[in-house]
């Protein structure tokens, strides 16, 4: 295939973009996949991991990176493209053991780049990345997907003492890094060309805030369910809920809620291992001064309390207090990523003054919380898979 | 409990006097410990073992627990000997439950290797035995053995270095028997794969060696070797008499030990219990594995008398093969981890 441009129009600028497959054919390939997944789901994966999948493979999901990057599609026409958008070379994507999903839709979305890719997936640990790729290639119509998967895709499994992170940095335009800060920094600091870029996707935490008003037990449930795909492993998911200018009886009201919703929102056990952990969160909570209490099954532990509590640590353990939304924004973490939010008006102007106050990188509806798209921990990260040529007729 | 400490630690008990017992040292710690009252606020009595208040073995590892009561005086802190994966247990010694704690070890480890006094070996570091304020694991096991030692040797600098076989040749001179403690591991490692000198081992296989291990198997577990091939290795370096044993216990239940018996279970002294209960649900479950749960009637110092593990195993009913009384059971392996999924901070 050879290269092709596309245009692209907002209403105030055109951008032509130019890229090694024909656009509506990518999306036709990647949506096709969709209809061989549904029926069944891929023994690496979790039921929700390939549902999610599934549900990110619609086409006009994966459309948005070209629409919040660069506009509409323009077929027709004489664009006077202000920019010419040309895929920067090799991305190089370092993922930590055990990362989710973030792995696959990162290359998901990368393949709209055109740009080839060099995955360094955990030396340790089931990998979703790799499994995906495989799948798709032996899923997907022969044609130009197919072939930039199996051809321009390189996937290797490598510690990061391996001298692969070394050369991977050297010869990647674009260093795409996972992985804890200190993991993060150290392949940034990898002697790598002077023109590349890094993108990093380090240490975050989220947290839901939530108006006592606002919840009903559907906003509850799906709570729940963004919770315990990845419970505290996870960077977008909740690890305490703030009750907006609530009481501690609100807090705890809530907190009873969760435990008693939890069994209709996640019908499958948790493994014995994390059973074990709940009880041990349970009863630390509870020395500590929480009021907890497990979901049914050890699912889960829910604690209601005071600002100022040890916070629960387990993986699935999950804390609820009341702040007024001075106090809310105080405590927050530096490392916050992601507020998911369930209020009563979240149009109202307030909500924006209030985050610009906070260093949080994501604003959004609870059940939006994992939502990946080209816009990550503070920047559209997937425009920069392209470098830009100023065009001036 | 001086009563039940003076009965042989196998033979038949009141199970309705243990209960008893168990609630009264629950209540002890409730009204002593404050963190230990918030955790079972509402407990008020038990009619079976399954109702009494337990803490899970993992909230000695995140905090440090004492019940502070009048006629208790804390001493040392015991810490289990952490691994790279996880961080030590923390155990608030007193005096008047390490009274008790050394009867019960001594008692047991009587009826498991007998009480003639010999020299005792160590395949541990001395050193251990020198930290202010605190004391590891391992020394205590090793050093519960120590009642029927006639003289103390370790043989080990560093518990990664090679034993100290040199230190030993006299030994090996002047006694025919000997008991060797070391954890379960370590012994594999410096003893049975250990580069034993030829002048120490002509003077091993003419010496009766009872050794003992505990600490659990998980780390040979990866070098696939099992007790069979275990006590084989142990064997083959030591005189036709000698003997292997191995015992559970927990670092958070110090003094209590199961034995292994000769038909494969361990035993449980009539001063302790054991309780299997469904990881879900907490039940119970009849003739069924599940986590185990270890009481006993001997810590009054913080409320680690009644501990919920993180091991699989399961009772077996019924009388044993080798005699002893009470109950009995099975240990089937550490609760298995799964893959946790995550982002960065994974």
């Amino acid at each position: 295939m050879s290269d092709k441009i596309h245009f692209f129009a907002t209403p105030h600028r055109c951008t032509a973009a130019i890229l090694p497959f024909d656009l509506e054919e990518r999306l036709k390939h990647w949506t096709s996949l969709r209809l061989k997944m549904v029926k069944h789901v891929h023994e690496n994966f979790t039921r929700d991991e390939w549902a999610y999948l599934v549900a990110f493979l619609d086409g006009a999901n994966l459309r948005k990176p070209f629409q919040e990057s660069f506009g509409e599609s323009v077929n027709g026409g004489q664009p006077q493209p202000a920019a010419l958008l040309r895929p920067r070379g090799l991305i190089g994507i370092w993922l930590p053991n055990n990362v989710s999903l973030l792995g696959p839709l990162t290359l998901l979305l990368a393949s709209f780049s055109g740009n080839p890719l060099w995955v360094k997936v955990g030396s340790s640990s089931g990998d979703l990345t790799a499994a995906f790729v495989d799948y798709a290639i032996q899923s997907l119509p022969v044609g130009t997907l197919a072939g930039y998967l199996r051809q321009r895709v390189r996937i290797e499994r490598f510690d990061r003492q391996d001298l692969r992170n070394r050369q991977m940095a050297a010869e990647a335009n674009v260093r795409v890094v996972f992985g804890s800060d200190p993991a993060v920094s150290a392949i940034h600091a990898l002697p790598h060309p002077p023109n590349s870029i890094g993108i990093s996707f380090g240490n975050h935490r989220s947290e839901a805030w939530v108006e006592k008003e606002a919840l009903t037990d559907e906003s509850l449930a799906n709570l729940i369910r963004v919770f315990a795909i990845y419970g505290q492993a996870g960077c977008t998911s909740p690890r305490r809920v703030v009750v907006l200018d609530g009481s501690d009886e609100d807090a705890l009201a809530l907190q009873k809620s969760l435990v008693r919703l939890w069994p209709k929102a996640v019908r499958a056990d948790v493994p014995m291992h994390n059973t074990s952990q709940n009880i041990m969160e349970l009863q630390l909570a509870l020395a500590q001064g929480w009021h907890a209490n497990s979901a049914p099954r050890n699912g889960a532990m829910v604690a209601a309390g005071r600002i100022g509590l040890p916070e629960p640590t387990g993986l699935m353990s999950l804390s609820v207090v009341s702040a007024s939304l001075n106090e809310a924004v105080a405590t927050l973490p530096t490392n916050i990523q992601t507020i998911g939010h369930c209020l009563h008006n979240p149009h109202d102007p307030r909500w924006l003054d209030l985050i610009a106050r906070t260093p949080a990188k994501r604003f959004v509806p609870i059940e939006a919380m994992h939502h990946f798209g080209p816009v990550w921990d503070g920047g559209n990260y997937w425009r920069q898979f392209f470098e830009e040529v100023e065009l001036q007729s | 409990m001086t009563n039940l400490l003076a009965s042989p630690p196998f033979a038949p008990r009141d199970e309705a006097g243990f209960l008893n017992g168990m609630e009264e040292i629950c209540r002890w710690h409730l009204a002593g410990c404050p963190e230990y009252r918030r955790v079972w606020p509402d407990w008020s009595g038990a009619t079976r073992l399954a109702d009494l208040p337990f803490l899970h073995v993992g909230v000695f590892k995140r905090q440090l627990w004492k019940t502070a009561v009048p006629g208790i005086t804390h001493q040392r802190t015991l810490r289990s000997s952490s691994t790279t994966q996880s961080s030590a247990s923390m155990i608030a010694l007193d005096e008047r439950s390490s009274a008790l704690q050394g009867q019960s070890s001594a008692a047991i480890l009587k009826e498991i290797v007998g009480d003639a006094m010999r020299p005792l070996v160590i395949l541990d570091s001395a050193q251990s035995l020198r930290q202010r304020g605190e004391i590891s694991a391992r020394i205590t096991a090793a050093m519960s053995l120590r009642f029927l030692a006639s003289e103390i040797h370790f043989v080990l600098d560093d518990v990664e270095a090679e034993a100290d076989w040199d230190h030993l040749l006299p030994v090996l001179a002047r006694h025919q028997r000997l008991l060797v403690y070391g954890f379960t591991w370590i012994l594999w490692r410096a003893w049975a794969t250990g580069q034993i000198p030829e002048k120490v081992r002509q003077a091993l296989v003419q010496t009766e060696v009872h050794f003992v291990h505990s600490g659990g198997w998980k780390k040979l577990e990866s070098a696939r070797v099992d007790r069979k091939r275990f006590d084989a290795a142990l064997l083959a370096t030591v005189g036709p008499t000698s003997r292997v044993t191995d015992y559970y216990g927990l670092v958070e239940q110090v003094g209590v030990i199961f034995p292994l018996c000769e038909a494969g279970y361990y035993h449980v002294p009539r001063w302790a219990g054991v309780l299997v209960r469904d990881p879900w649900t907490l039940e119970p479950p009849a003739d069924q594995p599940g986590l185990l749960q270890f009481m006993n009637l001997l810590s009054w110092g913080a409320p680690y008398h009644s501990v919920l593990t993180e091991d699989l195993g399961r009772l077996v009913p019924g009388d044993c093969a080798c005699k002893r009384c009470g109950q009995r059971f099975e240990l089937l392996g550490r609760v298995p981890k799964a893959e946790t999924r995550g982002c960065a901070n994974v």
